[in-house]
């Protein structure tokens, strides 16, 4: 089957390792995988700053572009989040009646990551590979927004060699909240505190999520502090294999 | 004052476009509206709350109740209780100081030990006591003021939920006191310290009138 | 104790505001103690409640219910309280209220007034205005008692002293109360607390009392409390004024077998909490003889008559979203300058000013949801927030000012950026090169200025990669099928 990959503009531009996990995970699977060149963003930021109008060209935009694509893969549930919650109030003033038909065709089509593994391509095996101990973060737009449950878990629990830990406080946001983290960035960083106490007694050597918004928060506080932890996304974890073991892993 | 009651009603009615209906719509009333105990299940389950937040409780057949009232009052070691006027003559048991209560004041009730009233239901699920102040349940400031209060409550007016209290009212009632527990705060550092305001301690006689 | 400004219209922004609360360590582990209790007991008796969900929906519907067509049950109510002998007042703004209060206190000729435990009397700054009128306010509420006489601000809806440890609590009643003989054991403290006010209650013939329900199908108004001060307040004086928001009604009475499980289970975690005072107007000789209710608008219909927000007024002050608030955890409620904080007060405080103040406020959320998850009468708060937000910038945007506001110019900029392609791609390299000034020999940028000094202060970035995600895929051998 065919499938269009929305990378996010976060991911395409600081995160790209993650969309090549996505690509070499999904190839894998036999997907043939398209990327529409014309993406940018699907407007998360403005929307969530409050500047509605540009939030509703970013949409737009979005709509327009994937119109005919067969399945469309997102690695972040925030994004997916927008679109879903969001996206149908920015439709909704009068004048934009085929603007939201072609928006209410496209939805269904639209998977975060572990949503298109499991409910979509109906795997939990991927043929990961990946020896190491590991927590996972429930990011709270996976977690609140899409529900998305006990997907990752499952995945997580057929990769070969994988340890997990629990991650207490595992439903606490980490802190990120998008902008929250600079106009807000010391109660930010009080909540990161927290949730990096929680990581850390894990002693696990990863820490990933379905989301590199939460972990370049995470992340980056774990690498100023030399913690003997790394955050990485699970498409990686999920990519890895014994011959193709993820990028950056020795 | 009316112009600020006409300007709120109309500042109301055109927030909601000045829509009424005449009647209570359908709402979505998917709750759990009947228990699932039987009687005796629910008795147990009533005793268990009442004792979780600390209430003696006792149970007796109808023809044994002045008896263990009598027993009830006698272990309290106190004397001068006050009565609603139109508690049943044979409770009161000989050898107290019985206060009927026909307009007593603050300070008479506040010297008394104890009080005795009836109640007009009991919610098993959350251990409440429903007093609807009837002539044998007493005004508000009788089962306020003393530390102690003896409260006879029949099984047969025992329900397991909430929703099944409001289907025992025949209507509603116009003054109710709920008692789910002692008087209790948890205001200083979240540490749970009872017997506040109101009786410290509550004494519950379940009468078995529907054996 | 330090000085809390709970005015919005003078209150420091959110984020200035938790700076000096941030550093109060103490503060924040009595709040992140308090929040964790009560959280843990809501959810142990939420997950044995099987119908939960059917009742939360039940509540939130008996609320939509009571908004959309609130005019006709405050009509209602209205009449039924007058017949049991109430009086019922109706007041547009807090001057209003506190005007009619006074009023009615000075026609008593009352020099105290004992009050139980009501957030609406703080919105509407009731007590300095009985002050100024001569009129001593004495709360019996233990935490109310403890802020009055420690010269403190409420930080929580349902435990509003709950930023103050015992030795605190010790320390004022010794030099408020007189009682130097105190331990801190919290028992010595609550009976030094009983007996005090014990004589206030036997003496005191005024009361004032909020409300938590007024039914509107019979006049009738309940309160909910714990420590019997309530029924105290209710029961003892002469005189009682009941202040309450227009929207805390409900229409029937049986609509109450809803709303009292939900309250109780999501404000302290108990089936149903000690004590529960329901009473209609004026009985005779049973409790005061002299009843007024005073209805406050202070701004409630501007948010009705809003499609998204409307939801704020569902509201019943439980509290559990504060309890479950990641940000609030951190900051107690005084950050949020406000009496309302938390989730609920990020969407009421500022839609109460008509959007004039408080406009950080929407902003003080990570938008986690979580509070939405556990509102009994599910207001979608993150919904209201970004409606908000959406407010704010519109009427910001407006202003001169915004040329030279960063963030402004930085959203615009990323808008134009995000609107094609060609220019996207551009941004990405002119970032790379422009952020490789910051970029140290790790890979890896520890400081960054302006803005960017926001995220460094206490985290890394890495530095941006060489080659994007849409640069490699561009790169890839075209025969791949």
């Amino acid at each position: 089957m065919r499938a269009s990959l929305f990378i996010t503009c976060y991911n395409d531009t600081l995160f790209p390792e993650t969309g090549r996990a996505v690509v070499r995970l999904l190839e894998r699977l036999g997907i043939a995988l398209e990327f529409n060149p014309g993406q940018t963003c699907c407007g998360q930021m403005h929307a969530n700053t409050g500047f509605r109008a540009e939030a509703f060209s970013q949409a737009k935009r979005f709509v327009r572009l994937y119109q005919d694509a067969e399945a469309i893969v997102i690695p972040s549930t925030s994004c997916v989040a927008m679109i879903r919650d969001q996206y149908p109030g920015l439709f909704a003033e009068p004048g934009n009646d085929a603007l939201r038909k072609e928006f209410v065709a496209l939805l269904p089509r639209v998977y975060e990551l572990s949503e298109f593994l499991i409910d979509r391509l109906g795997v939990d095996d991927v043929g990961a590979y990946f020896p190491h101990r590991v927590t996972y973060h429930a990011s709270c737009h996976g977690l609140r927004g899409l529900h998305v449950g006990d997907r990752p878990f499952r995945l997580l629990a057929k990769v070969r060699g994988l340890e997990l830990v629990a991650l207490e406080n595992i439903d606490r946001c980490c802190g990120f909240g998008g902008t929250f983290s600079i106009k807000n960035a010391e109660v930010s960083s009080a909540m990161l505190s927290d949730k990096l106490h929680d990581v850390l007694s894990t002693q696990a050597e990863y820490c990933t999520a379905l989301d590199n918004s939460c972990l370049m928060h995470l992340g980056g506080a774990l690498h100023r502090e030399f913690a003997a932890t790394r955050t990485l996304h699970l498409a990686q974890i999920l990519a890895s294999t014994q011959t193709d073991p993820a990028e950056g892993i020795a | 004052m009316s112009d600020a009651r006409q300007q709120i009603l109309d500042r109301i009615r055109r927030a909601t476009s000045g829509g009424s209906v005449t009647e209570h719509p359908d709402l979505p009333r998917n709750y759990i509206r009947h228990g699932s105990l039987d009687k005796s299940g629910r008795l147990n389950l009533m005793v268990e709350r009442l004792q979780e937040y600390d209430a003696d409780v006792v149970e007796c057949a109808p023809d044994d109740l002045p008896a263990c009232m009598a027993d009830r009052l006698h272990s309290s070691g106190k004397n001068r209780f006050v009565v609603p006027p139109g508690l049943p003559a044979e409770w009161l048991a000989s050898g107290f100081d019985w206060k009927l209560d026909r307009g007593l004041t603050h300070a008479e009730i506040e010297a008394c030990d104890g009080v005795v009233t009836a109640s007009f239901a009991g919610v098993a699920d959350s251990g409440t006591i429903v007093l609807h102040h009837s002539a044998s349940e007493g005004r508000r400031v009788l089962t306020l003021l003393p530390d102690w209060h003896l409260c006879i409550l029949r099984t047969s007016q025992i329900v397991e939920t909430l929703p099944e209290y409001f289907d025992l009212c025949p209507l509603p009632p116009t003054l109710a006191t709920y008692i789910s527990g002692p008087s209790a705060t948890a205001d200083i550092e979240m540490t749970r310290i009872k017997g506040v305001h109101g009786p410290r301690f509550l004494h519950v006689i379940l009468v078995r009138d529907d054996a | 104790m330090m000085q809390v400004d709970l005015d919005p219209r003078t209150a420091l922004p959110f984020p200035q505001a938790a700076l000096p609360i941030l550093r109060n360590t103490q503060l924040r582990k009595n709040v992140a103690h308090a929040t964790d209790v009560i959280q843990a007991k809501r959810a142990r008796l939420v997950a044995e409640k099987t119908d939960w969900q059917a009742l939360r929906n039940a509540a939130a519907a008996i609320k939509d219910d009571v908004l959309g067509h609130l005019d006709r049950y405050l009509v209602e109510f209205e009449a039924r309280c007058t017949a049991a002998g109430g009086h019922v007042h109706w007041a547009s703004d807090a001057a209003e209220a506190r005007s009619i209060i006074v009023e009615i206190l000075r026609t008593e000729k009352a020099t105290e007034a004992i009050k139980i435990k009501t957030m609406t009397s703080a919105e509407i700054q009731l007590n300095p205005a009985l002050e100024a009128a001569g009129i001593k306010a004495v709360e019996t509420d233990l935490a109310e008692l403890i802020l009055q006489l420690g010269e403190d601000e409420p930080s929580h809806i349902v435990a509003p002293a709950l930023h103050v440890n015992r030795s605190q609590v010790r320390e004022i009643f010794a030099r408020r109360m007189g009682r130097t003989d105190l331990t801190d054991d919290p028992q010595a403290l609550t009976a030094a607390a009983r007996s005090y006010l014990r004589r206030k209650f036997l003496s005191v013939d005024t009361a004032i009392c909020g409300a938590n329900f007024m039914v509107a199908e019979t006049g009738a108004v309940t309160i909910v409390e714990s420590e019997g001060n309530g029924r105290m307040c209710l029961t003892l004086p002469r005189t009682l004024i009941a202040l309450a928001g227009i929207e805390k009604l409900v229409p029937i009475f049986r609509d109450l077998e809803v709303m009292l499980q939900v309250l109780a289970r999501s404000a302290t975690g108990e089936r149903m909490n000690p004590y529960t005072s329901l009473w209609t107007g004026v009985t005779p000789g049973d409790g005061p003889q002299n009843f007024h209710v005073v209805l406050l608008d202070n701004g409630r219909s501007s948010i009705l008559a809003r499609h998204t927000e409307r939801q704020t007024l569902r509201c019943i002050r439980c509290a559990a979203c504060q309890n479950t608030c990641p940000v609030y955890r951190q900051t107690g409620g005084h950050a949020y300058g406000s009496v309302y904080g938390g989730p609920i007060g990020a969407i009421l405080t500022p839609q109460l000013m008509h959007m004039d103040h408080a406009q950080s406020l929407p902003y003080a959320s990570s938008l986690c949801a979580a509070c939405y998850e556990v509102c009994p009468v599910k207001i979608n708060i993150p919904e209201v927030l970004i409606e908000l937000r959406a407010q704010v910038v519109d009427r910001e945007r407006k202003q001169a000012a915004r040329a030279f506001d960063l963030m402004y110019i930085g959203m615009r900029v990323a808008n134009s950026i995000f609107a094609s392609a060609w220019r996207f791609r551009l941004a990405q390299r002119l970032g790379r090169i422009g952020l490789r000034l910051f970029t140290k020999k790790d890979g890896w940028i520890h400081a960054l200025p302006s803005l960017g000094a926001r995220w460094t202060m206490t985290r890394d970035l890495r530095g941006l990669p060489d080659q994007t995600f849409r640069d490699w895929w561009a790169s890839r051998p075209k025969d791949r099928v």
